[in-house]
C-alpha cells in the first residue's frame, strides 16, 4: 500500500476528540499567574506608577514595572527574512517605560497565586498619565505632525521603491489608463487558543512552554533578548490551538513573564484573554493608490503607485515582511513588464501589526485581481478574457521585480478551472436570478502564491529496535495535519505501515533544529527533509541487511518490508533488531535540507446573495488549485475550506476598527468570525496534472491559498450581485444596501 | 446567604458520574472550577464573552457554556464534560475523526458536546438544523463543512 495522494486519516486525533489534548493553559504545573496593566490611552506619558494598593491584595506576589525588568536587548525582527538595515525602529522592551503608544500597551505585570486575585490587583495599580496627541490613521502619520517615536524623528519606518521595466514608457504607449485605490483593512487572526506562556527557571536553565509556531526561533530570540545562551533555554511547543502566522510573533508580554519567573525564582504563567489576544496579533491594513496603463484589447502595460502599510505602534518580529513582499507579488501570474511601486511602512498609535495567513500575498493578490477586474469593467470585457490576455504562458519565468516563478501552466489551469467549477453556468444562473429580483452574484479570481520559504528545514528518521520509525521534524504542525502528511511520505519511502511511524516536533531539546510551520511550507520543506532522511536510513538498513545476508550491499534489494539477496530474505524487523544488537546501534539519519520558494496557483469562485438589509451570504465557494504533488487530498481540502472561511470573514465581516479611544473590536461579540451559519458550502479540486516543486516531496503547499485569493473572488461576486464597485475589504452591509 | 469577599462556599457537583465536594469563591466560573479545581482540562476557554462555545458542557442533560455559569450555580447538578466517555470513542467522536472535522482541535470538545446535545434533541437534523445548532460554537480552522458532515455521519450511525 502506498500513502501519498490518499486521504489518510489524521494520526493523532484521539487526544483531541477525548479532551486529552494539552494546550499551554492545560499544563498542570505549580506556578504563579501573571496579568497585565494596560494603557487606556493611545499616546501618553507615564508620570508615575503606584503599585502599593495592588500589593495589598491577598495572594499578590509582585508587581513589576519597566524599571524592574531589564533586558539585554529589545525584541528584534525576523532576520531570516527581514533586513534590519532597511528599517527605522526601536527594539521593543517588555513594558512601556516613559510613554505608552497604543491603547493596550502593557505598563506593568501583576503576579499572584490565583488568576482572580491577579485581576483584582490589576485594577488597583494606579498609573498617572499625561495624555499626548495621537496619530491613528496611517495617511496622517505620513505627515509626521505627531510622532509615535520622537527618537526616530519620523513615522516612516521603511521607504523603498520597487522598479521593473520602464513604467514611464508603458504609460506613454498606453491606449488608456485608470486610477485605482485598493485597501485591505485591519484584521485579527484569532486562533481559537489564545496565546500563552509558562516559564520556569532553575539551576541556570530556562524551560518555556509556549504557544508558538517557531520554538527554535523563539529560543534564539529569547536568548538574544535575555542574554542567556540558547543552550540553556528549552522551548516546548505543547498542542497549539491554531496560529495562522500570528504565533511566530514574540510578544513583550512573553518576555515580561520569562523575566518575572527568573526574578522570582518561581514558575510564572500567562494565558491571554480573548481581548488581549485581539490586540496582540493584528494583520493587514494597507492601501495601494496608483494607476494602470493598458491597451484597448485589455493588455496591461504598466502599473505605478504608492503602497502604504500600517505597522501599528511598534515593529514586531513579523511585520517587516509585508512592505517588501507585497510589491514583489503585485505582478502575480500576469506578464506585466513595467511596474513602479513606492512602498512605505508607517507607525501609528495603534496595536502592532504581525502576520496572518498569506502575509503580503493576500494583499498583492487583492491589488492585482482588483486591477484586472477594474480594467475589464472599463473595457467591457469579462473576467476570464482579461486574465487570459495577460497570463504568463511559459515557466520558469522571471517577473519584472526579479522573482523567479518555478513551474506551472497558469493559462491551462484557468481554462480548466473555469470549466470544472462551472463558472459560466453559474454566471448565467445569477443573471437570471437577478432578473427575478434576487441580488445574487458570482465572482472569480486567480492567484499565484509564493510559498515554501526556505532557507532550510530539519528532518530526522530513526528506526527503533522493533522496526518502528520515529520521525523528528523541524516543521511545527498546529492543526494543519502536516504530521500525517510527513508520515505518509516517510511510509512510502520506507514501504512500511504508516501506523509504525510516530512524528515528533516542537521541543528544542528533542528536535536538533528547525524553522517551523508557516508560509505553507511544511508539505514542501519539512516533508522533504524527512523524505531525504528516510532514503538515507533505508540505505543504512540495507547495509545491515547485507551483513545479515553476508553479501555486498549492492546486491541487496528492498521491497515492502523485506530485504532480499540471492533468493534469501530478511525482514525489516529482523534487520532493525540485528542493527541494535550490532556494535553500531541506533539506526538514524538527520539532515538539514536547503530549499527555496515555490509557486502554487489556482482559480477560485464565490457565489453570494445580498438580502434587503445589505447582509451578504457567501453560499458557495469553489476552488481549483495546482499545489504541486498532493500528499493528502483531504488535508489539503481542509486547508482550502478553512482559508476560504477566513476569506468570507475578511470580505464581509471582520475588521479591527480603531479610533483615538482605542480598538472598538476586542471580543467575538464585536469582531465577527464566520460561524457554521455564515460559512459557505465548498467544492475543492486539485489539478490532475500538477506541476511539482523542486522539493523532493514535489509539494508546493496549500495552507494559505484560499485566504490569498478568496477575498478578491468574494468581492467580485458582491459587485456582480449589486452592480456596485468595491476596492476594499471588508464590504459592509451599509455599502451593499441600496 | 451572605458571603464576604475572600470567603468560600461549599458546593457538591456530580461531574462525569463522580460527586465532588469543594469550597469555591462565589465568583468562580464553572469552567475554572472544572479546569483548575478538578483538573478536567478537556473543556477549553476561547473567549471572555460566552460567544465561542469552546467551554460547552452538559448540565443536567442540557448544553451550557461553562464560562456563563458560576460554579455555585452548578451546586447539586450533574455535569458531563468531553472526558465523560466510557473509555470507548462515542460515535460522534469517531465521526469527527473519520470526516476530518478537526484541525487544531481547540474548539473540538465544545463542538462535540454541542453536537451530542443537538443529536439528543433532534436525532436526524437537516444540514441547516445542524448549522443552526452549532451557531454558538466557533471554529477558526475547518470552515465547518466537515463538522457538519461528521454530525450527519454520527446521526446516521446512532440511528442505525
Amino acid at each position: 500500500m502506498t500513502y501519498v495522494g490518499k486521504p489518510i486519516k489524521r494520526l493523532y486525533d484521539d487526544k483531541f476528540v477525548t479532551g486529552k489534548s494539552t494546550y499551554g493553559d492545560d499544563i498542570q504545573i505549580n506556578s504563579l499567574y501573571a496579568g497585565f496593566v494596560r494603557s487606556p490611552y493611545a499616546h501618553a506619558r507615564i508620570k508615575s506608577i503606584d503599585v502599593s494598593d495592588a500589593l495589598k491584595v491577598p495572594g499578590i506576589v509582585a508587581v513589576f514595572t519597566a524599571k524592574d525588568l531589564q533586558v539585554k536587548e529589545g525584541i528584534g525582527i525576523w532576520t531570516t527574512y527581514e533586513d534590519p538595515k532597511q528599517w527605522k525602529f526601536l527594539p521593543r522592551r517588555p513594558l512601556a517605560e516613559k510613554e505608552v503608544k497604543y491603547v493596550g500597551d502593557p505598563v506593568a505585570i501583576v503576579i499572584g497565586t490565583d488568576k482572580y486575585n491577579v485581576r483584582d490587583a490589576i485594577d488597583k495599580v494606579n498609573v498617572d498619565y499625561e495624555k499626548l496627541p495621537a496619530v491613528i490613521k496611517m495617511e496622517e502619520a505620513l505627515e509626521d505632525k505627531v510622532l509615535v517615536h520622537e527618537e526616530l524623528k519620523t513615522n516612516v519606518a521603511f521607504d523603498q521603491t520597487f522598479n521593473g521595466g520602464n513604467v514611464d514608457e508603458a504609460f506613454k504607449n498606453a491606449d488608456r489608463k485608470i486610477e485605482v485605490e485598493v485597501t485591505n483593512n485591519r484584521l485579527i487572526p484569532n486562533p481559537m487558543e489564545p496565546r500563552g506562556i509558562i516559564s520556569r527557571y532553575e539551576g541556570g536553565f530556562l524551560t518555556i512552554w509556549y504557544s508558538t509556531q517557531v520554538p527554535h526561533t523563539a529560543r534564539a530570540e529569547f536568548s538574544r533578548v535575555l542574554g542567556i545562551p540558547a543552550s540553556r533555554i528549552r522551548v516546548i511547543m505543547p498542542d497549539v490551538g491554531g496560529a495562522f502566522g500570528s504565533k511566530v510573533n514574540i510578544l513583550p508580554e512573553d518576555v515580561a513573564v520569562v523575566l518575572s519567573s527568573i526574578k522570582l525564582g518561581r514558575p510564572v504563567r500567562w494565558t491571554a484573554t480573548r481581548s488581549e489576544e485581539m490586540i496582540s496579533s493584528e494583520a493587514r491594513h494597507n492601501t495601494f493608490k496608483g494607476e494602470v496603463a493598458f491597451k484597448t484589447d485589455g493588455t496591461i502595460l504598466g502599473i505605478r503607485g504608492e503602497l502604504i502599510v500600517d505597522m501599528g505602534a511598534y515593529l514586531t518580529y513579523t511585520s517587516p515582511i509585508q512592505p517588501v513582499i507585497i510589491p514583489l507579488m503585485i505582478p502575480g501570474p500576469y506578464k506585466i513588464q513595467n511596474i513602479s511601486v513606492r512602498s512605505r511602512a508607517v507607525y501609528t498609535n495603534t496595536p502592532p501589526i504581525t502576520m496572518y495567513r498569506g502575509a503580503s500575498r493576500p494583499e498583492a493578490t487583492f491589488i492585482i485581481e482588483r486591477i484586472m477586474s477594474n480594467v475589464a469593467d472599463e473595457l467591457g470585457i469579462d473576467d476570464v478574457t482579461i486574465r487570459e490576455r495577460n497570463m504568463i504562458t511559459n515557466t520558469p519565468y522571471v517577473n519584472p521585480l526579479g522573482l523567479k516563478y518555478d513551474s506551472g501552466d497558469y493559462l491551462g489551469l484557468l481554462r480548466e478551472g473555469v470549466k470544472k467549477l462551472e463558472y459560466e453556468k453559474l454566471k448565467a444562473w445569477a443573471k437570471a436570478m437577478r432578473e427575478k429580483g434576487r441580488k445574487v452574484g458570482v465572482g472569480m479570481a486567480f492567484y499565484l502564491e509564493m510559498s515554501g520559504f526556505g532557507p532550510w528545514e530539519f528532518g530526522e528518521v530513526r528506526v527503533t529496535e522493533t522496526g518502528d520509525v520515529i520521525v523528528t521534524t523541524g516543521g511545527t504542525p498546529h492543526g494543519q495535519g502536516g504530521e500525517t502528511g510527513i508520515a505518509q511520505v516517510v511510509a512510502d519511502e520506507l514501504q512500511i505501515d504508516i501506523d509504525r511511524i510516530k512524528v515528533i516536533w516542537g521541543d528544542t531539546e528533542v528536535v536538533a533544529s528547525g524553522m517551523g510551520t508557516y508560509g505553507s511550507r511544511t508539505a514542501a520543506a519539512a516533508a522533504s527533509a524527512a523524505k531525504v532522511a528516510a532514503t538515507k536510513v533505508l540505505e543504512k538498513m540495507k547495509r545491515f541487511a547485507a551483513k545479515m545476508l553476508k553479501v555486498d550491499v549492492e546486491e541487496v534489494k528492498y521491497s515492502s518490508g523485506e530485504f532480499e539477496a540471492n533468493g534469501r530474505k530478511v525482514s525489516w524487523n529482523e534487520v532493525a533488531e540485528f542493527a541494535y544488537k550490532s556494535d553500531e546501534p541506533g539506526v538514524f539519519e538527520q539532515l538539514i535540507l536547503p530549499g527555496d520558494v515555490t509557486y502554487p496557483y489556482g482559480v477560485h469562485i464565490a457565489v453570494v446573495e445580498v438580502d434587503d438589509y445589505g447582509i451578504a451570504k457567501v453560499s458557495e465557494y469553489k476552488a481549483y488549485d495546482d499545489i504541486g504533488v498532493v500528499i493528502n487530498p483531504a488535508l489539503a481540502e481542509g486547508q482550502v475550506h478553512g482559508g476560504a472561511t477566513q476569506a468570507v470573514g475578511q470580505a464581509i465581516l471582520e475588521e479591527a476598527i480603531i479610533n483615538e479611544e482605542g480598538q472598538l473590536a476586542v471580543t467575538y461579540a464585536d469582531y465577527l468570525i464566520p460561524t457554521a451559519v455564515e460559512a459557505p458550502k465548498f467544492e475543492s479540486y486539485f489539478s490532475e496534472k500538477p506541476h511539482a516543486s523542486q522539493y523532493p516531496s514535489g509539494a508546493k503547499g496549500v495552507g494559505e491559498a484560499a485566504l490569498i485569493v478568496g477575498p478578491a473572488a468574494i468581492v467580485r461576486a458582491l459587485e456582480d450581485a449589486t452592480g456596485k464597485r468595491f476596492n476594499h475589504t471588508p464590504v459592509r452591509p451599509e455599502e451593499l444596501i441600496e | 446567604m451572605l458571603v464576604r469577599p475572600g470567603e468560600k462556599v461549599k458546593i457538591k457537583v456530580k461531574v462525569n458520574g463522580i460527586w465532588y465536594e469543594r469550597e469555591v469563591e462565589p465568583r468562580k466560573l464553572l469552567v475554572h472550577f472544572l479546569r483548575d479545581d478538578l483538573g478536567l482540562t478537556g473543556t477549553k476557554i476561547g473567549c471572555d464573552t460566552s460567544t465561542c462555545g469552546a467551554c460547552t458542557v452538559l448540565m443536567n442533560g442540557k448544553s451550557v457554556k461553562s464560562c456563563t455559569l458560576l460554579a455555585v450555580q452548578a451546586d447539586g447538578a450533574e455535569i458531563t464534560t468531553i472526558e465523560g466517555g466510557d473509555g470507548k470513542l462515542h460515535a460522534i467522536q469517531e465521526a469527527f475523526k473519520d470526516n476530518f472535522a478537526l484541525q487544531c482541535g481547540y474548539c473540538t470538545p465544545g463542538m462535540i458536546m454541542q453536537s451530542y446535545y443537538l443529536l439528543s434533541e433532534n436525532p436526524s437534523p437537516s444540514e441547516e438544523e445542524i448549522r443552526e445548532g452549532l451557531h454558538g460554537n466557533i471554529c477558526r480552522c475547518t470552515g465547518y463543512q466537515n463538522i457538519v458532515k461528521a454530525v450527519q455521519d454520527a446521526s446516521r450511525k446512532l440511528r442505525a
